[in-house]
């Protein structure tokens, strides 16, 4: 599964978030994801791709820079 | 002190026979148990005996899945008892502005999160896992189920939890009556629940050799309180939430009046961690007629704290005697832990849902399974089959291991 695909699965899970609304551009708040959310979707990634997410990591605002970091990260870390 | 009256307006519960609140006491009254028992999977030896479970409680249907997520059991059962006591109480769930602000939570847990601490602990412990959820600390502390209560209902003003072992409920009862009382609050959401499942938990109460023993054939009858032959007390979980109201408010309102809270005490035996002492129950009992104004002949009915086990009912009786004097023989007094099993935390809040609809339907829950009465148990008037009654006003005993005792008194109301 890829980072996308991780955050609708858990969205669809916890809130019935529609995996089709779960795009890019789509503000993580508008999709109901609070503080507390933000942490558990975190530690989701940490769990399921096996890597380890700096605690001062800055919150990003939209679905596609969720993505977008959790791939670097996924990448640095791999490598 | 000007003295607000206090209007019950709303009920409501995780019932374990698994129906609505009228069922729940249709069933008390046919002496119905909701014992069964209990068997796990646990390691290294599963917990094996007589439980009171709520086994159709679904948290995603009653809560939504996004809610009950973000709860450990104890607070789900919490938070469905609440909803359905506001429902009860005919109040929107929504809050328009700020008009809740004088609008509180006051709610009794003994055990609290214990049961999503224990989970961790497995995570750890026996799953060799090296950290938990980031939910971990929300669903474990204690005040979870009341401040998710308080943020469902909009409620602005004080939210707190009260840990007082098996009084904690009676206790956040007479705290939030009191706050109604006194014109601090104009409603307070009230009540408990616990979830005494927890592996450690009731591995710890067998040690004390309090439970009652059963299979699965002995377990709806293990527990008998006042009886000669009984060995002990069930542990059970639930839920179970009152709406305690200005009575001016409700009355404002149109609101359904149940029964009113008339009356609270509270004292600590101080003497021994685990050995009841009759002369703090008496105290706790007679504060609690002098905070109601009422003399022991206005009580017709007491729901005693009756665990079933050797040593708390003789002590319990033998309080009531001293306060009911001559006149204790008269005195309809029944245990309806032999039915719902002992709830811990939120032990007093149905019980005093109990009270409250036996006051309301001027009927009696009996104790369940007593036929051989315990001569040191005699000396009250038994009921051990349900009966029509007229009441005026009823008690409700707790009296918690730690010397801690709480008393509430209930008046019923002309419908």
């Amino acid at each position: 599964m890829d980072c996308i695909g991780l955050i609708r699965e858990f969205l669809k899970d916890r809130l019935g978030a529609d995996p089709e609304a779960v795009v890019p551009g789509a503000l993580l708040a508008d999709l109901g994801v609070d503080s507390l959310m933000m942490l558990e979707l975190m530690f989701e990634f940490e769990d399921h791709f096996g890597i380890k997410l700096a605690s001062d990591l800055k919150t990003p605002g939209t679905v596609g820079e969720l993505v977008e970091l959790m791939d670097r990260l996924i990448a640095e870390q791999k490598s | 002190m000007n003295r607000r009256r206090v209007a019950i307006t709303g009920l409501g519960l995780v019932s374990p026979y698994g129906g609505d609140l009228a069922d729940f006491f249709r069933r008390l009254c046919a002496g119905e148990s909701a014992v069964r028992h209990l068997l796990t999977d646990d390691a290294p030896r599963p917990l094996s005996m007589p439980f009171v479970s709520c086994p159709d409680f679904d948290p995603d249907a009653a809560l939504g899945k996004p809610l009950a997520s973000m709860m450990d059991r104890f607070a789900q059962l919490g938070m469905a008892a609440a909803f359905a006591a506001w429902d009860d109480a005919s109040l929107a769930r929504h809050a328009e502005g700020n008009t809740r602000d004088r609008w509180g939570c006051a709610w009794g847990t003994a055990l609290g999160g214990t049961l999503a601490y224990e989970k961790g602990y497995r995570e750890l412990w026996q799953k060799g896992r090296e950290r938990l959820s980031p939910l971990a600390v929300v669903l474990g502390m204690n005040n979870a189920a009341n401040a998710h209560i308080s943020i469902q209902l909009g409620l602005g003003g004080v939210s707190m939890s009260h840990t007082v072992a098996c009084a904690s409920s009676s206790i956040a009862i007479g705290e939030a009556f009191r706050r109604v009382r006194s014109g601090e609050a104009t409603i307070m959401v009230t009540g408990g629940s616990d979830v005494p499942q927890a592996y450690g938990v009731a591995r710890a109460w067998e040690a004390l050799r309090v439970l009652a023993p059963g299979d699965a054939d002995s377990a709806p009858r293990a527990c008998r309180p006042f009886s000669a032959d009984r060995r002990g007390l069930v542990l059970g979980e639930g839920g179970a939430a009152l709406v305690l109201e200005d009575w001016d408010h409700a009355v404002a309102r149109g609101a359904r009046i149940h029964g009113e809270i008339v009356g609270y005490g509270s004292s600590c035996d101080h003497s021994h961690l685990v050995k009841p002492d009759a002369a703090g129950q008496v105290r706790a009992l007679r504060d609690t007629l002098d905070d109601a104004g009422l003399d022991s002949s206005d009580i017709d009915y007491v729901n005693a704290h009756g665990t079933a086990t050797a040593e708390g009912d003789p002590v319990e009786i033998a309080a009531l005697k001293t306060v009911f004097g001559d006149a204790a023989g008269r005195l309809a007094v029944s245990a309806t832990k032999s039915m719902h099993g002992h709830l811990l935390g939120a032990a007093g809040a149905i019980e005093a849902i109990a009270t409250v609809l036996a006051l309301r339907e001027q009927h009696l829950p009996p104790t369940a399974h007593l036929t051989e009465l315990d001569p040191a148990c005699a000396g009250v008037d038994h009921v051990t089959v349900a009966r029509q009654q007229p009441l005026r006003a009823a008690l409700s005993n707790s009296f918690a291991f730690g010397g801690s005792n709480a008393v509430l008194a209930f008046r019923a109301v002309a419908s």
